[in-house]
């Protein structure tokens, strides 16, 4: 099953190059048109995803950070959500990086088929890097609604956080 | 943004200043070095996938993956023009896959495509929610993660994910459609039905 997996994205490129060259794709030519659009995109987001890296920085920095955690410990208890996974559950929102290594830490911390261990997994595929998405997809455009769209993802986040944790329960 | 940004930069200043003001500019600029070392990780992903698309593109299977999510496109997010089709769809297939580097530069183009949609405040934030709280179908990292650590059975954490963040795109997308949709096809029916 696993290693089934871990073919899934060679052959995706291996099985696109040889369609295309059946295709009389001129495939050298295609990959490299393509692949030069990744400096200026990269260039256009670079000070939105600054903006997000120097607050996250600037949180773990403050101190505020640890304080908040303990502040939410209790309300993640009552909503079933182990607290040992509320530092993950706050990272995953901002940094897609820095929280796949918290994850990593967790499962080497409290063994990999743990409780707490299978939430977070879980807890960390439950939803994608909110404000990443809203800073990089909407640099430079203005939508009036977005908060409240950043706010109903992180409502609709919590919530299937709890259903997480119990589901990891039974599963 | 504005205000989100200046409040929390703000906040988090002052209270560093609090912990100890030394390590005031040094955060500051270790987080914009943060920044410039994933973009550099993220250029080489991006140029990588980026090169991948271009020959799907011209090859024309982007055509094909377009048609086949036409539809969900189509009645979830309203929009008719076949570019934004095009790349909505490229989006949403590639975070299926769960490969996040190669949905952005799309989701980056298909916002930019959304201002032109005939509710583009709408189409861009139901667009976003379905990126942001994104179903996976293989959490690959996670499998792998998992498996790298030596777990008794690293895959059984598919289906939980797989229902959790069903729950959360589909919670985002009921918010979104009830409260920030403008003309909702359930009222208009009703009064078609009245006359």
């Amino acid at each position: 099953m696993i290693k089934a997996f871990s073919f899934v994205i060679p052959i995706l490129f291996l099985g696109s190059l040889a369609l295309a060259a059946m295709r009389k794709v001129k495939v050298y030519d295609s990959f490299t048109k393509g692949a030069a659009r990744a400096a200026p995109l990269i260039l256009s987001i670079f000070p939105f995803v600054m903006a997000v890296t120097v607050l996250t920085k600037l949180l773990s920095a403050s101190g505020l950070e640890d304080d908040l955690l303990s502040l939410l410990a209790p309300a993640f208890r009552f909503f079933g959500i182990p607290e040992e996974i509320a530092g993950l559950i706050l990272l995953k929102p901002l940094s897609g990086g820095g929280s796949i290594a918290m994850l990593a830490d967790l499962l080497e911390k409290y063994g990999v088929d743990s409780y707490v261990a299978r939430c977070a997994c879980v807890a960390y595929g439950a939803s994608d890097t909110v404000f990443y998405v809203a800073a990089v997809y909407f640099s430079g455009i203005k939508r009036k609604k977005l908060s409240l769209a950043i706010f109903f993802s992180l409502l609709a986040y919590f919530l299937s956080l709890i259903v997480c944790c119990a589901l990891c329960r039974v599963i | 943004m504005n205000a989100i940004f200046l409040f929390l930069f703000l906040l988090l200043g002052v209270a560093t200043l609090f912990t100890d003001p030394e390590l005031f500019l040094s955060t500051v600029l270790d987080g914009a070095g943060a920044a410039a070392s994933l973009c550099l990780a993220l250029l080489a992903s991006y140029a990588v996938w980026l090169g991948l698309m271009q020959v799907w593109e011209d090859s024309g299977f982007t055509r094909a993956g377009a048609r086949l999510l036409r539809p969900l496109s189509k009645t979830l997010l309203g929009v008719e023009d076949e570019p934004t089709l095009v790349a909505i769809s490229m989006n949403l297939a590639a975070n299926l896959l769960g490969i996040g580097a190669a949905a952005t530069p799309y989701g980056i183009e298909a916002v930019g495509r959304l201002n032109d949609a005939p509710d583009p405040e709408y189409s861009s934030c139901m667009f976003f929610v379905l990126n942001a709280t994104s179903i996976q179908l293989i959490p690959t990292s996670v499998v792998g993660l998992r498996a790298a650590l030596g777990s008794g059975s690293p895959a059984d954490i598919i289906l939980p994910t797989l229902l959790t963040t069903a729950v959360s795109t589909i919670v985002s997308c009921l918010l979104v459609w009830v409260f920030i949709k403008k003309h909702r096809r359930f009222f208009t029916r009703k009064e078609v039905a009245g006359t």
